[in-house]
């Protein structure tokens, strides 16, 4: 009896913190998805109507929420490739030594990833900047006409997406590197033997060895990019005229600035389901870990 | 060992965690009847308005809100029911205020401190024109208004003796200061600036609201506003990148024509002494309905459940004398809205303060709509923006903006 009651007593603190911080909160924007609850609501709970799935049916005719949707897609899309092939690539030439030069440059790269939002967007706001930015000051010295890296429509969606790349990398370059202490040094010698090439050993053995990594990688990434918000929020609060508007950034502003609670979450759950369809598409994806 | 160690652990986080859960299921202390007066003053003016109440014997615990935190400082205090006594509220923000039952109504009280009659104020502001289901939920506190700011020096070297009096010569000095070339513009059109086209629509003889109180965007006058606002990008008179800087494109010259606040004014003057008697304000440009500008500015309420009602209410009346809203102003640069203290001789010796003054008579504040800025102000902006940054067509955008602000009213 009492051996049959350990288990539960260990995992019962995770569990608790996931049923209070992670499905109690779910189920709760679900039963709001189905009310008319606004602020309203806080003066008087009568306000609050249930309205069944009328929340959702707006939802879907709603062009924003589309376009927040195509957002969030097309910037998934682009970055996830986009971070995990940059920080493999680097994460692999930083392998190549452990000299404090090599060290140096680590650090260098996972910078990014432990400063504050806040101040990466100041500082990118002002390269990025039409009138004095840094950017617009090197293209004049080309010759160049100014660009509106913010102001465009399709070219703000480019650049919040590279401050979010540049910003993703640095963790995802640590999870590789410690990957690549793991590919046994024996296969590499042995090819090498072989007459084994740097670029054959690469592909060959390396990348391979490295799929639970570069799974683990694209999945995290994968989410991140879904639920992207730090960076449009700062740099251009979802404009201009929503391009970088994402659906987290669409969720935020129906829920925090128009105080429409009850739309909101049924967005949110929208979301939700989107995020756990391609997690589980992606966990199907992935074949048995082969082992050489 | 380990396995004592992870034990351990769990009884420890399951401690805090029903600790933590304690916490937040305790009501937050309301604040003693005796303490002093909580007062959310907006922005950075904490500071000084602990000095202009200093004298007023009545201990007050400012507390400081960014500008663009309110909505969600507002949701959290409502949610939890525990909220300062007094708070400063941007006008555009007084409907959602007042809907999440956040402000006491002050009909019944307002009798018994004359200092708050709603007679003291100009009428754009006071009483029926800011109440709110009929009930009046604040009192007015500080003014601003948008007039029309040039630099007379770069409008004289184009031939231009003086400053636009109508909406037609501003875009065609406009037109011919862009002219200059080398990436000089005429005028400057924030893209946030949602209160603008509301402006020239008053100006034309318009109005957004129609008789029974609905949003309603599809009149000439609004027409006419449209032609100006697309007008002036179309003649390349605007600069199109929205990160543009107001002052500094109004100091450097690239940007000689812009109509904003006082604040302006206020910015130019600190930062760029030089430049002393080569601007001025002047009034808002007009239209067939002359020149009515926007009646901004901040109001100041009481909490719904303060239990220091009548301290509350005293100290309302005592930074409304003329003389406290004097002393504002001269720390601040916020206009007071006592009529009394407007007509101030010294204040108005300013030709450029007697500007503001005057346009502040005609004001008008924005429509009382719940939401106004999330819901109308963001629709208009992305219609008209969407036609002059992106060549969308303009009837398709105006009738998107028609259909998505109808059904809004200020009742």
């Amino acid at each position: 009896m009492r051996n049959k009651l350990t288990p539960y007593l260990f995992v019962s603190p995770a569990m608790l913190l996931l049923v209070t911080f992670g499905i109690f909160p779910i189920l709760v924007a679900a039963v709001i998805s189905t009310t008319n609850m606004n602020i309203s609501a806080f003066a008087n709970w009568g306000n609050v109507k249930f309205i069944g799935i009328d929340n959702y049916t707006k939802l879907f005719a709603d062009p924003d929420f589309w376009q927040s949707i195509g957002n969030t897609g097309l910037f998934a899309l682009f970055g996830v490739p986009a971070i995990v092939v940059l920080s493999l690539g680097v994460a692999l030439l930083l392998n190549h030594s452990q000299n404090g030069f090599f060290r140096a440059l680590r650090a260098f790269y996972f910078i990014p990833a432990i400063t504050a939002i806040v101040a990466i967007s100041l500082v990118w706001g002002y390269l990025y900047n039409t009138q004095f930015g840094l950017l617009n000051y090197l293209l004049s010295l080309g010759g160049l006409p100014p660009v509106q890296w913010l102001s465009d429509p399709t070219l703000a969606k480019f650049s919040v997406a590279l401050v979010a790349v540049w910003r993703g990398t640095g963790l995802n370059i640590i999870i590789f590197l410690a990957a690549l202490q793991g590919v046994p040094k024996e296969y590499l010698e042995a090819a090498s033997l072989d007459g084994a090439g740097e670029w054959k050993k690469t592909f060959s053995i390396v990348i391979p060895l490295m799929r639970f990594a570069i799974f683990f990688v694209s999945v995290t990434t994968t989410i991140s990019w879904l639920q992207f918000f730090d960076e449009p929020f700062v740099l251009t609060d979802g404009g201009p005229l929503g391009a970088t508007t994402s659906a987290s950034i669409f969720l935020y502003k129906e829920g925090f600035r128009l105080n429409q609670f009850g739309y909101a979450s049924a967005g949110s759950i929208v979301l939700f389901a989107i995020i756990a369809i391609i997690t589980l598409i992606q966990l199907r994806l992935r074949r048995a870990d082969d082992e050489y | 060992m380990k396995r004592t160690a992870r034990a351990a652990l769990a009884v420890v986080s399951v401690a805090g965690l029903t600790l933590a859960m304690a916490a937040c299921s305790t009501p937050a202390p309301s604040g003693d009847a005796e303490g002093p007066l909580t007062v959310w003053v907006m922005g950075d003016s904490g500071t000084n308005f602990e000095k202009l109440v200093a004298d007023s014997g009545i201990d007050v615990d400012v507390v400081a809100i960014p500008w663009d935190s309110i909505d969600e400082k507002l949701t959290t205090a409502v949610a939890s029911g525990s909220g300062p006594d007094i708070l400063q509220i941007g006008l555009s923000k007084l409907r959602t205020f007042a809907d999440a039952g956040a402000l006491l109504p002050l009909d019944d009280e307002l009798a018994n401190y004359p200092g708050l009659d709603p007679a003291n104020f100009p009428e754009g502001v006071s009483g029926t024109a800011t109440s709110v289901g009929g009930q009046i939920v604040s009192v007015p506190w500080t003014s601003d208004t948008r007039v029309l700011f040039t630099r007379t020096d770069i409008l004289a070297e184009a031939g231009i003796d003086s400053p636009p009096a109508t909406w037609d010569e501003l875009r065609a000095d406009a037109k011919i200061l862009a002219a200059r070339g080398d990436g000089n513009y005429g005028y400057y059109i924030p893209q946030w600036d949602a209160p603008l086209p509301i402006e020239m629509t008053w100006s034309m003889g318009g109005d957004v609201i129609d008789a029974d109180g609905n949003v309603d965007f599809d009149t000439p006058e609004f027409q006419k506003a449209v032609d100006i606002y697309t007008g002036l990008y179309a003649d390349g008179s605007v600069p199109v990148n929205g990160d543009f800087d107001q002052t500094q494109g109004f100091i450097s010259g690239v940007a000689p024509m812009l109509v904003s606040g006082p604040y302006l004014g206020k910015g130019v003057a600190d930062s760029a002494p030089e430049l002393d008697g080569k601007w001025q304000a002047s009034p808002l440009p007009a239209g067939d309905g002359g020149s009515i500008s926007l009646f901004a500015g901040s109001n100041l309420g009481v909490w719904y459940n303060t239990d220091q009602k009548d301290a509350s209410l005293k100290l309302l009346e005592y930074i409304s004398q003329p003389e406290q809203q004097l002393a504002w102003y001269g720390m601040t640069g916020e206009l007071p809205t006592v009529t009394s203290a407007l007509d101030d001789a010294d204040l108005n010796s300013d030709p450029n303060v007697k500007v503001y003054t005057e346009q502040l008579k005609t004001a008008k504040v924005l429509p009382l709509v719940s939401n106004w800025d999330g819901a109308v102000g963001t629709e208009l902006l992305n219609a008209l923006n969407a036609i002059v940054l992106t060549g969308a067509d303009k009837k398709t955008s105006l009738e998107t903006l028609y259909s998505k602000t109808s059904g809004l009213s200020i009742n």
